[in-house]
């Protein structure tokens, strides 16, 4: 972010223009598929003061989300910015409409992404404002006065990984226009959590904390940690620690009893194991007692340190932990909480009885209806966090991908009426990484934490084998980055790599393995005392296992080269199979040293050609970095500009123009048209959320990506990008090429149910039409058409007027047929033909303008013979026509029946009347009170029958269409037999069968 | 011209928020000279549209109309039978019941809701301020590849599900052309509440003087969209007051 502004122009003096990419992206849109059946981190939560319908969310890595329906269902209201959220707290004035949000999730796990400041809302969160903090990077809490909404309290956990001296308590007396830090201990130290007296506004508390991670240690704790209490609105501040424990203290939850602000509760992490705990004040601070040192009480202090009170008893108290408890002896005892997904960050109690609960878990948001003995998730929260995802050739193909602390899940990119929970598939427990397809068989590997398992399963047979490389009396100790390394290859099938401190090659699935290099790594003994990490609360979950490989590319154009990149800075390279090895980052220029290796690409289009990207996040540094080498890595340039955001941890390459390029960020989506010399957000329905991997499946070029907050994101057929070059982007309107397009003819049947479930959207099946136009069309006409190669319409369709990229969808089928008009509607009719498989043109009239673009329309390969495509097409026309023609015949029918009344001619009105009444429905509605179907009706449903159907029509389908014909034949001889006898009927001005057509 | 009147813009919002109204009247006095003016557009006493929505191969036929009295209607044709949706005839809203082809009522708050907007023909933003509605400038934003103004309209509150919600809406006027190219509002109930439908506006033609969008695309932000295209604006159409009234029981005629 602001790192990347001072960042050094590597690409100064390249010789190439640069081709912006901002405004061309027009109808280009990601969708978002989710999973959201294990939802993710949730951070903070908010409940409406005065309307128990509404509440919001605060996702670690997915944004805001509103409820107007007591979290049944919701909608993201901060999609245009940082998706990482401390805290939403709403203006007790004016709850309804201003919103605060804090951004930087506060639950300091190693995974954590990063905020950007504060924001208001003053509109519900349709529109928002910043108000500064841009180096916050966390926010705990935001309090605003109760009475006087000019008053703000924001408190300030700041920066993870670094020093920071936008730390501590800031207060405005001014809505937010100026702030000044009221409370501040040091550039290690800040503000875990806050509260506020509700009877008295003035009184502050607020818990500071010291605290520091690195890529390779977690501490949490030291001399300035300490609860403050103000009674003057912030002027002055003095440490409440009677009855505290002595020493170092961590990190302090602290809150207030609605009902009774003289009790207090806060959790105390302590040097002292039987001296952490819960401790009670019952005199606003004066004094605390210990209650309580259970498990759920002191585990994890940095991820659990909440403290919430029953808004109407001040003894009913819920901590956050690995299951999170309860108490209804104000504090003495508690039990768990009922059974949900772990790790309990936040609970809020329903304004209108304390029964009704909401709870906030790495696992989504539950809810209780029973006072926390029983919940029930919320399966509308898309918040799925992946840290990595793969893809298959399956038709429709599927995605595959690791979850923080929600296992590994593979599911379909799309699927009968939308990716819903039932969609999904688990293939891994514990935390989920990497997971991938065996390139040919009906295998997966995943992994967990460390490597601890790595999993390869037979998805046809359901078999698992465990299959991790072990140590050997020569490497006797493996070190395994949390996110452990796996790959396949292109050119051996079986064959299977892991990454430890060494490469590990399996040329038969990971049964049996060998090393192939020495240690990649730095080695760095001081970067692995990881049983010493956590601070004052031991934390050895492995998640801080460092001098690792992270990241392995087996080149796809020779199995010989192979690169290497670890969590320490290094860029191995071997070409010769892992024989020998290179260390090229010593010739990066610009990176500082030891910056985590994130992704190698090695490039499809040259040998030499790889792209790194490197993280410095765990360091402090923000800056995005990607180079490119193209000489196996004696030289490397830097491909980032100034337009980047947020530190880089993903990149694909187009597998056609080697000038396109994806990066993924903290903040989003980048997109290049000229290699790196300039880039462009890609924001259309795509949030600036931390894109931790890219893929480009190479059937369809759809992207997609593995976002660490809002699941599977996929844009779909990037294609049109690879064409548009300073000649394209300088076209009023050009077509882009386009594949034969296929005619899907599978079944819809879906899902349904689904009222309060988050469905992912599918992939269209329809024919797409894309265009590039270089301005809006905003005045004047502006037509499509779908004609054959001959200049027939076939069909109108809508263009798109974007300025950039517009997609132009068509279903192939032609327009509906004219139906008799009668009573009711014949719904047989409102089916549209398909059109036969063969060359189209698009045809767009702009202003004086033509534009045309033929294309290939073709059938599915799904066994169907052409001959039996010809009979269904043959049969669905002939009774198309026949619908038309009994349309006209009712017309002319109704014409005479006019002439017949008009001249009183009651015998001949009463047998056309009996002839008509055999033609369509003349009585009754369009549900259960409807009248036999007639002529129209039946011919009309077998239309629709075949047309609908796959194939060649049945034989009972070609008997009935037989009674039918037969039918309406009868039916036209008797209309000749009546028409002369109706007086006055040669007279009739009637309409032509083209001019009826014509008629609405 | 563009960076100039970015400047000016940019000015403006320094100023403080005093001008910041005035900037969007600004927009708002360009935009009424360029369709045409404020008084030619006040004279009109109504509008008959027609149009087609095309819903892949099935067109549908509509005849909207919308008079300054409020009244509105719009009528479908679906193989010859006429079905009315969204009729007012100035104390009811009514509409044909798919089912039973017979007209029924809309509840009650639709109703009420709907009375609100009778004062919006021919346009929200003709003196706005007389209807007690607030406009602000929020500034400039790319809609879909375009540079745009965006104004925000705050209308008569409304009530959803019993209760009261402000009726907000976010209009982007083109800045080349200070013609409405996108309107931004949330959706209050259904499957999509909460998202944001999104309305785009092309094809703006001359009726005798004024200038209207003879496509529009309607559908929820980032998601899919419905296109409707008119094929005539008449002004001041005649009509037959019957046809707006509700039918206590539609007359069964036979066919």
């Amino acid at each position: 972010m602001l790192l990347a502004v001072a960042f050094p122009q590597a690409v100064a003096g390249q010789q190439k223009d640069t081709l912006r990419a901002d405004n061309v992206f027009g109808d280009l849109r990601a969708r978002h598929i989710g999973p959201a059946l294990m939802s993710g981190r949730i951070n903070d939560l908010e409940v409406h003061p005065a309307n128990n319908r509404i509440m919001y969310v605060a996702s670690a890595g997915g944004g805001v989300w509103k409820s107007g329906d007591a979290g049944t269902t919701f909608a993201p209201i901060f999609d245009e910015y940082c998706q990482s959220i401390g805290v939403v707290t709403l203006d007790p004035s004016d709850p309804d409409n201003t919103i605060y949000v804090g951004t930087g999730e506060t639950w300091t796990r190693n995974s954590v992404s990063v905020g950007c400041g504060l924001f208001r809302s003053r509109d519900a969160g349709a529109t928002w404002e910043k108000l500064g903090f841009d180096n916050s990077e966390r926010i705990a809490n935001v309090l605003v006065h109760p009475e006087d909404p000019n008053i703000i309290y924001v408190g300030v956990l700041g920066a993870l990984w670094s020093d920071s001296e936008e730390r501590g308590v800031y207060k405005s007396t001014d809505g937010g226009a100026t702030w000044d830090r009221i409370l501040y201990t040091d550039a290690r130290t800040g503000v875990a959590d806050m509260a506020m007296d509700p009877s008295d506004p003035n009184t502050l508390y607020a818990s500071m904390w010291e605290f520091r991670r690195t890529g390779w240690s977690f501490e949490s704790g030291g001399g300035n940690s300490a609860l403050f209490k103000s009674t003057d609105g912030g002027a002055t501040w003095n440490k409440i620690h009677n009855g505290f424990p002595g020493g170092a203290l961590g990190r302090l939850a602290i809150a207030v009893a609605p009902s009774n602000p003289q009790v207090l509760y806060t959790v105390i992490e302590a040097e002292q194991d039987e001296r952490k705990g819960l401790y009670r004040s019952d005199d606003a601070g004066a004094s605390w007692e210990q209650l309580n040192n259970d498990f759920e009480i002191t585990v994890r202090p940095f991820y659990f340190s909440r403290i919430v009170v029953d808004p109407r008893n001040e003894d009913v108290v819920v901590k956050g932990g690995l299951s999170g408890s309860i108490s209804r002896d104000g504090g003495k005892t508690f039990r768990s909480l009922g059974n949900m997904h772990s790790d309990i960050h936040d609970i809020a109690f329903s304004i209108v009885d304390s029964d009704i609960m909401y709870v906030g878990t790495d696992g989504g948001l539950y809810r209780s209806w029973d006072g926390g003995s029983t919940l029930e998730i919320c399966e509308d929260l898309p918040l799925s966090q992946f840290y990595h995802v793969s893809v298959d050739d399956a038709e429709p193909y599927n995605v595959y991908g690791g979850l923080q602390d929600n296992g590994s899940w593979y599911g379909p990119s799309s699927s009968p009426g939308g990716i819903t929970a039932r969609d999904w598939n688990s293939i891994g427990q514990g935390d989920g990484f990497r997971v991938l397809k065996h390139p040919t068989k009906p295998i997966i590997y995943s992994e967990m934490q460390g490597a601890e398992n790595v999993w390869r399963t037979d998805t046809e047979k359901r078999l698992i084998k465990t299959i991790q490389p072990q140590p050997t009396a020569q490497a006797p100790d493996l070190r395994f980055n949390w996110n452990a390394p796996m790959a396949t290859s292109v050119h051996q099938p079986d064959r299977f790599y892991m990454g430890s401190q060494y490469l590990h090659k399996s040329e038969d699935m990971g049964e049996t393995w060998s090393i192939i290099s020495p240690d990649l790594t730095t080695n760095d003994p001081a970067k692995q005392n990881q049983e010493d990490s956590g601070g004052l609360s031991m934390d050895n979950s492995g998640a801080e296992n460092h001098t690792t490989i992270f990241t392995i590319a087996e080149s796809p154009l020779d199995e010989n080269i192979i690169w290497v990149g670890t969590d320490d800075g290094n860029v191995q390279v071997t070409r010769d199979g892992g024989k020998t090895w290179t260390n090229t980052v010593a010739n990066i220029s610009g990176l500082p040293a030891n910056t985590w290796v994130y992704h190698i690409e090695a490039s499809v289009h040259d040998k030499g050609t790889a792209y790194a990207v490197f993280d410095g996040h765990t360091r402090g540094d923000m800056a995005p970095y990607a180079y490119k080498t193209e000489d196996f890595g004696a030289t490397w340039k830097s491909i980032i500009t100034d337009e980047v955001e947020g530190f880089a941890r993903s990149l694909q390459e187009d597998y056609e123009n080697p000038d396109l390029l994806f990066l993924g960020t903290e903040f989003g989506l980048f997109i290049t048209l000229d290699g790196g010399l300039s880039w462009a957000p890609f924001r259309n329905n795509m949030p600036p959320v931390a894109v931790h991997y890219l893929e480009l499946h190479k059937g369809t070029n759809d992207l997609v990506m593995g976002t660490h907050g809002r699941g599977v994101i996929i844009l779909d057929d990037i294609s049109p990008l690879r064409e548009l070059n300073a000649g394209v982007m300088d076209a009023t309107l050009h077509f882009f090429d386009s594949k034969p397009m296929e005619i899907n003819e599978r079944s819809s049947f879906g899902n349904s149910t689904v009222e309060t479930e988050f469905v992912g959207a599918n992939r269209s099946t329809q024919g797409q039409l894309k265009y590039y136009m270089k301005r809006r069309h905003t005045f004047g006409k502006m037509t499509m058409q779908i004609q054959d190669m001959d200049g027939n319409k076939v069909v109108d369709v809508e263009p798109g007027k974007s300025a950039g990229i517009n997609v132009v969808s068509w279903g192939f089928t032609r327009k509906i047929p004219k139906v008799a008009k009668g009573k009711t509607f014949s719904f047989g009719g409102f089916t549209a033909p398909t059109v036969p498989a063969g060359m189209y043109k698009a045809v767009i009239q702009k202003g004086r303008e033509t534009y045309e673009h033929p294309f290939e329309v073709v059938y599915q390969d799904n066994g169907i013979s052409l001959e039996d495509r010809k009979a269904k097409e043959k049969t669905t026309m002939e009774l198309f026509d026949m619908t038309e023609s009994l349309a006209y015949l009712v017309y002319q029918v109704d014409a005479y029946m006019a002439q017949a009344e008009a001249a009183g001619d009651k015998r001949d009105l009463e047998r056309l009347q009996t002839l008509k009444e055999g033609l369509v429905i003349t009585t009754g509605d369009n549900y259960v009170a409807s009248a036999e179907p007639q002529l129209r009706e039946k011919m009309a449903d077998l239309y629709s029958k075949v047309a609908s159907s796959y194939g060649a029509p049945s034989g009972a389908d070609m008997e009935n269409f037989k009674l039918i014909s037969d039918r309406f034949a009868t039916a036209k001889a008797e209309f000749e037999k009546l028409k002369p006898r109706v007086k006055g009927g040669e007279t009739l001005q009637l309409a032509s069968f083209e001019e009826f057509l014509e008629m609405d | 011209m563009k960076t100039l009147r970015f400047t000016v813009l940019a000015l403006a919002l320094a100023l403080g928020t005093s001008l910041q109204a005035q900037t969007a009247d600004e927009i708002l006095d360009n935009y009424f000279e360029n369709i045409g003016g404020r008084e030619n557009l006040k004279a009109v006493t109504g509008m008959k549209m027609t149009a087609k929505v095309n819903q892949q191969g099935m067109e549908i036929p509509l005849e909207i109309y919308q008079l300054s009295d409020g009244r509105q209607m719009t009528v479908i044709k679906f193989q010859g039978k006429e079905i009315k949706q969204g009729v007012f005839d100035g104390e009811t809203l009514w509409s044909t019941n798919f089912m039973t082809m017979k007209a029924e009522k809309s509840d009650a708050e639709a109703t009420a809701n709907f009375k609100l907007n009778t004062n919006d023909f021919p346009d929200s933003f003709l003196d706005y301020k007389d209807k007690g509605y607030t406009v602000e400038y929020v500034g400039e934003e790319s809609v879909e590849g375009t540079p745009a103004y965006k104004i925000k309209l705050v209308k008569e509150p409304l009530t959803i599900d019993g209760e009261t919600k402000e009726d907000v809406a976010f209009y982007y006027f083109d800045t080349e052309n200070y013609v409405p190219i996108a309107m931004e509002s949330e959706i209050h109930m259904g499957p999509m509440k909460g998202q944001m439908s999104w309305v785009t506006f092309s094809d703006y033609q001359e009726v005798d003087g004024l200038y209207f969008p003879f496509s529009m695309s309607q559908g929820v932000k980032n998601g899919g969209s419905q296109p409707i295209t008119m094929e005539t604006i008449e002004l001041n159409p005649e009509v037959d007051a019957a046809a707006f009234a509700f039918p206590e029981e539609v007359a069964e005629t036979k066919e």
